[in-house]
């Protein structure tokens, strides 16, 4: 059948690439390796020419991949699948990294660039190393081949056409020539990823995650290699500093996007999908630590090998856990499964027993030297904060891999009920522990030193840092005792650094990297504390109902339009809702009550929205006014979408409600209080429907709304004869019917009536708002934390120039 | 001290506390009648809304109360009070995860999860769009 309009060529093109990127890669391997074991040069001219057409293939890859979402080309599934003729330009890139597929793709681009930096600076260690690149990106590659291998699939082709796709093949309409001209529009980008934040964060970690790789393959290279088995760390150097801060930046940036998109409520929530990027990035920060060991004392070797293999291999592990859909039920964004996680297994498991053999066949030429450290000297101290950084990595594991733990032995363990609280209770000691260390170890010598000269050097930012935490407990009112140990450790950490940096070093910038990181990092974890641990809901309901302890009521508060009520130390009002394309921005004024005039005056306006998407679920983003000590987070929680229609709620009355009344009693409706002050027996008001011989009576009722404007309303109870009636009053402005029913002489009680426009009870939201204080601190502390890490790479790489 | 030894110490230490911890304080997943059996103990149950059963939200009275019924994977329907907002887009969730106790015939839910048929890759809801 010839199908109109396809437009094949360039799905075959991208093909083409894919198939030469895989074979590129495999024979760079093959060939890398051999001039590796050979010296080989013809091979390795081999070896670079395949890799070099690898990388052009990858990018060509993307290139038309861009060129087919840029065009809409929706016979091609991924195409369909995760763009549509709406999307931003802005936004493209964002689809290659929705998708699985083009995922890989990213990733395999960072390899390719930073591989080109070892090809051109790696001197000897190019043919290993790179030896070992080829060989990630030959799986990476498989990943997006699509070819089926005796029945088995491998990978998943991002230039599939729909029509051929398992889920799309059967369905009658693709038997259309025309059936492209029926596929009006792709499904769309998850509204979640069209932020900027998704723009920008999505490259950094997977940048993060390749850099992992070159630690890895020279710590690999060493095992492989002839020469002395430690040669290796001096050149992974830069490279493992360069991992620190790539992957820190991706996963910072990933909590600012959270902070600022999503409406978790805070910066990290200990998500199985941040916890899966957190411990690699721990233990290569645990590698860079013994590494310098090793530098300095040739000791730690071992640990060495063992922290630069485990980082990449955890973050296939993550790949794994994120991509198979095992964390399922347990995280809130995790891929669903392409069919490939036996590949992910097998990939991982590769990795695994190559790295577990090499470092077996080696183990007896890893030697480090006989004699014992002293508790005096620096190393100590810093082997010690490594330890505690490998529990901190272990018990994030542990947990985060409680469903595959479930899968493998069939247990039905559950993820902690409240994730947060349970992780800060293992985490808050080990991090109290680091930061104690990460003030000391640096006073100490490499070697030996006497505890006296530490002691004198130290005293002074001890004494310091302790007035400032006592300060600080009186003023911010922190009183648990492991927020106040925090507390403590992290400001004697932050001064002690700052101390060791002006005062040892004299301020020296080439030297300054472990103290400007490690201050850095003190500072993050103290914003941490003081944002998180001093949070304040302050959308609390003052008015509502108690319900018993089971349901404490202090969460979200229920706004009414217009209706202004206290939350804070402000007021708010919701002025009303603004639709933009395809999002609701709900208008929130903070007030205050200038006592003076006794008028409510702005001080700031906050638009929390909501994103509208049928197909994927509207999703809340949230609001935050910023101030140089604190933020105010807004996001509305709930607000009903099922547009109410303008004219149908209005002309709509809820059933009518009786209510019994004594003179003096009130009531109260969604949007006022109704007070019946008195009955007037004789009514001055002609009202139509009542003669000159009718007895009639008045209800006088005065009635508040929310601004406290008064309304007046009068229904009469007419008797005619024998037959009673109730004429409604209407008060317009406020939606409601009044009517005077019934009088019940022996008890004084008077039944009046009252109906609510229908429109009255949709008008509302419900909202929740967070002060986060000191949360500035935070982002400030990831920033010296960044640049501490790359004065410190730059150190390295002066440092193995130099040689 | 032996170098290795605080390694050892500390890591088994750890190790142990986090495997006590984890296994004593977690949570399993459980139906309804398993929670029933443990009132006030803390379970994850899974299960779809039940269909026909109304959705209570009256943010009036409280903001944080919402009450809906479950079916769980054994088909036994239960009353749950969600300690918080109604979620949007809640009556569009294929699936349900909720977290709490047993009290008295109600399930107190403190948490919930949901999965929608279509927010990532749901396959079913992308073959209705096209027929």
């Amino acid at each position: 059948m010839n199908y109109i309009g396809e437009q094949l060529i360039f799905g075959q093109i991208g093909n083409a690439l894919v198939a030469l990127s895989f074979s590129g890669a495999l024979l760079a391997a093959v060939a890398f390796f051999i001039s590796f074991r050979t010296g080989d040069d013809g091979w390795k001219y081999i070896a670079r020419t395949s890799f070099a057409i690898h990388s052009i293939s990858v990018i060509g890859i993307f290139a038309v991949l861009y060129y087919l979402i840029f065009n809409h080309r929706f016979e091609y599934y991924y195409v369909w699948q995760h763009s549509s003729m709406s999307l931003p330009v802005k936004y493209i890139f964002s689809c290659f990294w929705e998708g699985q597929e083009g995922s890989f793709l990213l990733w395999s681009f960072w390899h390719i660039v930073l591989s080109w930096i070892v090809i051109f600076r790696g001197g000897k260690w190019e043919a290993p190393v790179m030896s070992i690149v080829g060989l990630v990106q030959a799986f990476l590659a498989s990943m997006v081949l699509g070819v089926f291998v005796f029945g088995v699939k491998i990978g998943s082709n991002p230039f599939l056409l729909l029509r051929e796709h398992p889920d799309m093949a059967k369905l009658p309409f693709v038997q259309f020539e025309d059936y492209l001209q029926r596929i009006t529009d792709g499904r769309g980008l998850n509204p979640l990823l069209q932020n900027y934040w998704m723009v920008i964060h999505p490259p950094t970690l997977f940048l993060g995650f390749a850099s992992t790789l070159f630690p890895f393959a020279y710590s690999l290279a060493g095992l492989m290699g002839r020469d002395r088995i430690s040669a290796w760390i001096k050149p992974a150097m830069p490279w493992t500093f360069f991992s620190i801060m790539s992957l820190g930046a991706g996963i910072l940036m990933g909590g600012a996007w959270a902070y600022e998109a999503l409406s978790f409520g805070g910066f990290w929530a200990w998500d199985p999908v941040e916890n899966a990027s957190l411990v690699p990035w721990i233990t290569i920060v645990a590698a860079a630590h013994v590494m310098v060991i090793y530098q300095k004392k040739k000791e730690a070797l071992l640990s060495s090998f063992i922290f630069t293999l485990l980082t990449f291999l955890l973050i296939l592990y993550s790949t794994f856990l994120t991509r198979s859909g095992i964390l399922g039920e347990s995280s809130v964004h995790a891929f669903t499964d392409l069919g490939m996680s036996g590949q992910l297994v097998f990939y991982m498991g590769f990795f695994v027993v190559l790295a577990g053999t090499l470092l077996i066949i080696n183990r007896k030429k890893i030697v480090s030297s006989k004699e014992d450290d002293k508790t005096s000297s620096r190393e100590f101290w810093m082997f010690t904060g490594v330890m505690f950084l490998a529990a901190s990595a272990l018990h994030i594991s542990f947990v985060t891999s409680l469903p595959v733990i479930n899968k493998i032995f069939g247990t039905k363990m559950a993820p902690p009920e409240n994730a947060v609280a349970f992780y800060n209770s293992w985490q808050i000691p080990i991090a109290v522990a680091i930061c104690l260390l990460m003030a000391v170890a640096q006073f100490f010598k490499y070697r030996q030193s006497e505890f006296s000269a530490v002691f004198k050097k130290l005293w002074w930012s001890l004494i310091s840092s302790l007035a400032i935490t006592i300060i600080a407990v009186i003023t911010i009112k922190i009183y648990q005792p492991n927020h106040v140990l925090l507390l403590f450790t992290t400001v004697f950490s932050i001064i002690a650094n700052l101390d060791y940096l002006f005062r040892v070093l004299k301020g020296k910038l080439n030297h300054s990297g472990s103290s400007v990181a490690h201050a850095g990092f003190s500072l993050l974890l103290l914003g941490a504390l003081i944002s998180n641990g001093k949070q304040e809901v302050i959308s609390k309901n003052l008015l509502q109902v108690d319900l018993g302890p089971d349901f404490p009521n202090n969460e979200n508060i229920m706004l009414v339009k217009h209706d202004t009520l206290r939350m804070g130390g402000y007021y708010v009002t919701w002025t009303g809702v603004e639709h933009k394309g395809v999002h609701l921005y709900y208008n929130i004024d903070y007030l205050k009550h200038n006592k003076q005039t006794g008028e409510f005056e702005k001080v700031f306006a906050l638009q929390p929205l909501i994103q509208l998407n049928d197909r994927m679920g509207n999703v809340a983003e949230p609001s935050t006014k910023h101030f140089w000590n604190k933020d105010i987070y807004t996001h509305v929680t709930y607000a009903n979408l099922e547009s109410v229609k303008k004219e149908e709620a209005d002309s709509n009355y809820t059933d009518i409600a009786e209510h019994a009344l004594s003179i003096g009693d009130t009531l109260t409706t969604s949007n006022s209080l109704i007070v019946l002050t008195g009955i007037n027996k004789n009514p001055e008001t002609e009202h139509p429907l009542a003669k000159g011989s009718d007895l009639c009576v008045e209800a006088m009722i005065d009635i508040i709304d929310v601004n406290r404007k008064y309304y007046h309303a009068k229904p009469l109870f007419i008797i005619r004869k024998n037959i009673a009636f109730s004429p409604e009053f209407m008060v317009d402005e406020l939606g409601l019917k009044l009517s005077f029913r019934k009088i019940n002489p022996e008890h004084q009680k008077f039944i009046i009536a009252v109906a609510e426009r229908k429109s009255n009870k949709a008008d509302f939201i419900i909202m929740k708002a967070i002060v986060f204080p000191g949360i500035n601190l935070l982002w400030i502390g990831c920033l010296l934390m960044l640049a501490g890490t790359f004065i410190a790479m730059m150190k390295w790489i002066r440092s193995d120039k130099a040689n | 001290m032996k170098r290795s030894y605080i390694i050892g110490i500390i890591l088994v230490a750890v190790a142990f506390g986090v495997i006590i911890s984890t296994v004593n304080s977690s949570s399993t997943y459980a139906t309804f009648s398993e929670a029933a059996a443990h009132p006030g103990k803390v379970y994850h149950v899974v299960g779809k809304l039940s269909p026909g059963r109304p959705l209570v939200y009256n943010p009036e009275t409280n903001a944080d109360l919402f009450v809906f019924y479950l079916n769980d994977n054994e088909g036994r329907e239960c009353k749950v009070m969600l300690n918080k907002a109604k979620p949007q887009d809640f009556e569009k969730s294929e699936q349900v995860v909720i977290i709490g106790k047993m009290k008295d015939d109600a399930f107190i839910a403190s948490d919930v999860l949901m999965k929608c048929p279509s927010k990532y890759n749901g396959n079913e809801a992308q073959r209705k769009e096209l027929q």
